[in-house]
């Protein structure tokens, strides 16, 4: 509350009692730091002068409570409404992507072993056709999205170095760069020294070109159920189990580093709005995966076989899940937000 | 402004401050405030109780006021004193207008019905 959140003094007339001073102070805490610079000193004004009037009122501190809790949802994107429409809708934004990211990690490493099984053998069962060929177009899909929204994000960011404001996006730029790096080299490495999956020798034999799976395997590698059996983790070599820790630090670094330049990277309002359109075709793209998903495990091959369905794919559907409902939520908001802006 | 009203009738009686979902109430008190001049948190929660019987709470004033000022319907004046005031815009006046209008409308409906059905004058 200091400086832009200062001590509570009023501007004219006697000094504010100590004890209100900080129990303004206390209740000031439950705002962003975002909100208080904007708002805290005239809000430490009026609540003195409440706390003058009615010195002992629980209401009063139970409505500061759930209207600061609501900005800090509202400043994370998550809900009630922002002070900024921009800023809340880049919120909104930066939460869908950090969905999608959990969203591709988990999906890809479905998406991956059923493509690797399928350079050594098509599916026996119709439904695990129709997953795969479901995953893999909204998979492209997603790729494609992502592209599209990468081009006038690059724009501005190319913009804003040029006219020397891009300070804030280097260090997220750098953790984002550095993640894809470490993942492309490591998940190249590994995908190449899988046998079977890196090159085929029959031709056209697989969905997806072997190469891609094994790049979507070996990125995906940590995601396994292998951490529950520790003896079988140990005959693992130990580059392997290096990457294994190795790969989530990295897609952690990527996913943070890309949520943090949609949040701070400043682009006009039509651009917000193209963002949130592709957001919205996003979270379509992930309902059909879903679906494919969903059709799969259900109706997944017998145990033993290429394309069984494990307890660990159901626990990834239920990931999925969720990270589709809080991907859905993100984007209906951010287009609710943009909407709320300036008339 | 006419064509405002009207496109908020047709609409159902949907006005811009309608969008604000619960907090279109205290909204319109704050923005009835503000219609006879600029105000600062505490003279507006003074003058609301004077108006219209009602204390709006301290945080539900200031998430009002961020999400009109956020919406352009009002703004803030600079200020020597830490209470800084605010004030009605074009755009405030208008969507104030086109609200009031449209709750008049659903007041004299209610009233002409009740006049005529139960005898209430």
């Amino acid at each position: 509350m200091t400086g832009p959140g200062g001590m509570p003094a009023a501007a004219s007339g006697p000094a504010p009692d100590p004890a209100a001073v900080r129990r303004v102070c206390r209740l000031l805490r439950w705002y962003p730091v975002s909100w208080r610079e904007r708002y805290g000193e005239e809000f430490a004004e009026l609540l003195l002068a409440d706390l003058a009037e009615q010195p002992r009122a629980w209401r009063r501190a139970a409505n500061v409570a759930r209207c600061g809790v609501s900005a800090r949802l509202a400043g994370a994107g998550l809900a009630g409404y922002p002070a900024d429409p921009a800023a809340g809708t880049r919120a909104c934004l930066g939460i869908l992507t950090c969905s999608l990211a959990v969203f591709l990690t988990v999906g890809t490493t479905m998406w991956a072993q059923l493509a690797v099984a399928w350079q050594w053998a098509p599916p026996a069962s119709a439904a695990t056709t129709v997953a795969m060929l479901l995953m893999s177009g909204s998979l492209l899909l997603l790729a494609v999205l992502a592209l599209l929204a990468a081009i006038p994000a690059s724009w501005a960011a190319i913009r804003a170095s040029v006219r020397h404001q891009a300070a804030r996006l280097r260090g997220p730029a750098a953790l984002a760069g550095a993640g894809v790096l470490v993942l492309a080299i490591g998940a190249r490495h590994f995908g190449n020294g899988w046998p079977g999956t890196g090159g085929h020798w029959w031709p056209h034999q697989g969905l997806a070109p072997g190469g891609i799976a094994a790049f979507g395997w070996a990125a995906t590698l940590s995601v396994t159920a292998y951490w529950a059996h520790p003896a079988a983790l140990a005959s693992f070599p130990l580059a392997e189990l290096i990457w294994m820790l190795l790969s989530p630090a990295a897609m952690l670094c990527l996913a943070t580093g890309a949520v943090q330049l949609v949040r701070r990277l400043e682009v006009p309002a039509r651009v917000l709005r193209y963002e949130t359109w592709l957001g919205r075709a996003a979270v379509a793209g992930m309902i059909v995966f879903l679906s494919g998903a969903l059709c799969w495990v259900s109706q997944g091959g017998p145990v033993q076989a290429l394309f069984h369905a494990g307890g660990i794919d159901a626990g990834g559907l239920a990931v999925l899940a969720a990270a589709l409902a809080t991907g859905g939520r993100a984007a209906s908001r951010a287009k609710l937000v943009s909407a709320a802006g300036p008339r | 402004m006419v064509a405002l009203v009207a496109r908020s009738r047709r609409s159902g009686g949907a006005s811009p401050l309608s969008t604000l979902g619960r907090s279109a109430g205290p909204a319109t008190l704050i923005l009835s405030s503000l219609a006879d001049g600029a105000k600062h948190g505490y003279a507006l929660t003074k003058d609301i109780e004077a108006f219209a019987g009602v204390r709006l709470a301290p945080g539900t004033l200031y998430e009002v006021l961020s999400r009109l000022e956020g919406q352009g319907f009002i703004e803030a004046l600079a200020s020597d004193d830490r209470r800084r005031p605010y004030r009605l815009t074009a755009a405030g006046a208008e969507a104030l207008h086109a609200h009031l209008c449209a709750q008049r409308h659903v007041a004299d409906v209610g009233l002409g019905r009740l006049s005529g059905s139960w005898g209430v004058a």
